[in-house]
């Protein structure tokens, strides 16, 4: 217990070993945390919006608000005052209970993904040894809630967009765990801040993890897309094949719940993936919190990029591609790295 | 602090357990055995075995029990019909029972708890410290149980690929 919470940062007036003053910082960097996530999360609903209406070359939303930046507020609203409707037949608790697993895994991911706010300042709840591995049992637990989402809803597109996705998801969890274990080789550490901090001399200049780590960025990049079952691994939620997948069957306030857990998880994805191949928060003239921002969105941008440009894969393909093409490429890359990494001490 | 989390956890374990049995619905079951995972985890988390937390949820609540779930999710939502019951089932299940007590008291009965002798909370179920042993002290077993598991995994493919006549 009290290795987890273990804190070995700065330690401003011993306010950190203060048992009060301990409880006080955790509780204070939840609720910043929730809100600035939150605000976030909406805004990128709003950023992929207005961005897929550019690449359509349509004006996206513009009305609500100046620029139409009221615009996820005003959703919520909707969504929150429509009438919750349940269809007949659900499995009542599993249906209720999916999109709270949802909601509680997305924001449970943040608990060890920390964020430089300013010079030698971070933000963050724990900082545990086995670091990363939380950020993996969480989204582990996401799997629950699709899969119960589409089991319990009693329709048959449902089930079978559940099924997809627990099919894929635990297939792509392989490529995603193995494409990290290079970056844990050459830093020696769990820790995302000590990940972040861990720059690459080359000559004067300070490189980014991502110099000595391609391949796992390459992969990870992939099977994140997998993990969030976003366009084009969106299988899951195919809407010409399946209506809406594990998610037909909600509505109102249910359905956001998803919605929002889904674009929280692509948050986390691209902030985890800052941090680890990007070097996070680090940066020139810039203070870190504007680095870090910079960073997020860059991959933000890519996953949104990506969902208007490529066609969805056909499901075989998807297996093909997570099981013969990016778990032996992972594998492979971990074998290279360990050997180059003993080799050169 | 330390035993009301054990308390708790330990009470959501075994009503996760008995739940595994009671349930006519498959997938109840399931959620029962996920939630004595979890509890397990804490368990783990309680004793500083940190890696073995984190390895607990990914492999078993994550991996396992999804295929459980994918598995009974694909043969539809039949419920457990109720089966005839055995003759004396009652008295034998009385007697198995008791027997089962009277081997956990004998063999557990006399341990007595220690904390261990001078090691450092902060560093004992670490991935490294984890890591260490694996790789030297049980490097032999560990090395034998990965090729155990691609025995058994050879073998599933083998028994479960198309058989041409």
């Amino acid at each position: 217990m009290s290795a987890l919470l273990a804190y070995n940062g700065p330690n401003p007036g011993g306010l950190y070993t203060d048992p009060v003053g301990h409880w006080v910082i955790v509780v204070v960097a939840m609720l910043v945390l929730l809100l600035v996530l939150v605000t976030v999360t909406a805004y990128v609903v709003f950023l992929e919006r207005v961005l897929i209406g550019r690449f359509q070359r349509r004006p996206g939303p513009n009305r609500v608000g100046p620029y139409g930046l009221l615009q996820s507020a005003v959703d919520g609203v909707k969504l929150l005052t429509k009438e919750s409707f349940m269809p007949s037949g659900v499995d009542r608790f599993t249906y209720l209970l999916a999109p709270a697993i949802a909601v509680l895994a997305a924001l449970l991911t943040w608990s060890v993904v920390p964020f430089g706010i300013w010079y030698g300042f971070y933000n963050w709840i724990a900082n545990v040894n086995i670091g990363i591995l939380v950020i993996f049992a969480i989204s582990a637990m996401n799997v629950y809630a699709i899969m119960l989402g589409g089991y319990s809803s009693n329709s048959k597109y449902s089930l079978l967009g559940g099924l997809r996705s627990a099919a894929q998801l635990i297939s792509y969890e392989m490529a995603l765990g193995l494409s990290l274990v290079p970056t844990f080789i050459i830093v020696g550490s769990l820790r995302l801040v000590d990940i972040a901090n861990y720059a690459v001399h080359v000559g004067p200049l300070q490189l980014p993890l991502l110099v000595l780590t391609p391949i796992g960025f390459v992969i990870y990049l992939l099977a994140a897309v997998a993990e969030t079952n976003r366009a084009p691994f969106d299988l899951p939620e195919a809407e010409q094949e399946l209506v809406g997948g594990f998610h037909t069957e909600y509505s109102g306030f249910k359905f956001a719940m998803f919605y929002l857990a889904e674009y929280m998880n692509i948050v986390s994805v691209s902030a985890v993936a800052s941090i680890l191949f990007l070097g996070g928060w680090q940066g020139p003239l810039l203070p870190p919190v504007f680095w870090f921002l910079l960073k997020v969105l860059l991959f933000l941008f890519f996953y949104i990029w990506i969902r208007s440009t490529l066609p969805r894969l056909r499901y075989d393909s998807l297996m093909k591609l997570g099981w013969k093409l990016l778990l032996p490429l992972a594998i492979a890359n971990v074998i290279v790295t360990a050997l180059v990494v003993v080799w050169t001490g | 602090m330390i035993s009301a989390i054990f308390l708790a956890a330990a009470l959501i374990a075994l009503g996760g357990a008995v739940g595994i049995v009671l349930f006519r619905n498959p997938i109840a079951s399931v959620l029962s055995l996920v939630m004595v995972m979890l509890a397990l985890s804490v368990l783990f988390l309680l004793l500083s075995a940190q890696f073995i937390f984190a390895v607990q949820v990914i492999v078993y609540a994550g991996a396992v029990m999804v295929l459980f779930l994918f598995v009974i999710a694909l043969l539809g939502p039949i419920r457990e019909l109720p089966t005839r019951r055995l003759p004396r089932q009652g008295f034998l299940a009385v007697i198995v029972a008791g027997g089962f007590a009277v081997l956990l008291v004998s063999m557990l009965g006399n341990l007595r708890y220690h904390a261990p002798a001078n090691a450092d909370l902060s560093v004992f179920g670490s991935v490294q410290n984890i890591a260490f042993g694996l790789f030297t002290t049980y490097l032999y077993p560990f090395e034998l149980t990965s090729l155990l598991l691609l025995v058994a995994a050879v073998g599933a493919i083998y028994l479960s690929r198309e058989r041409r006549s």
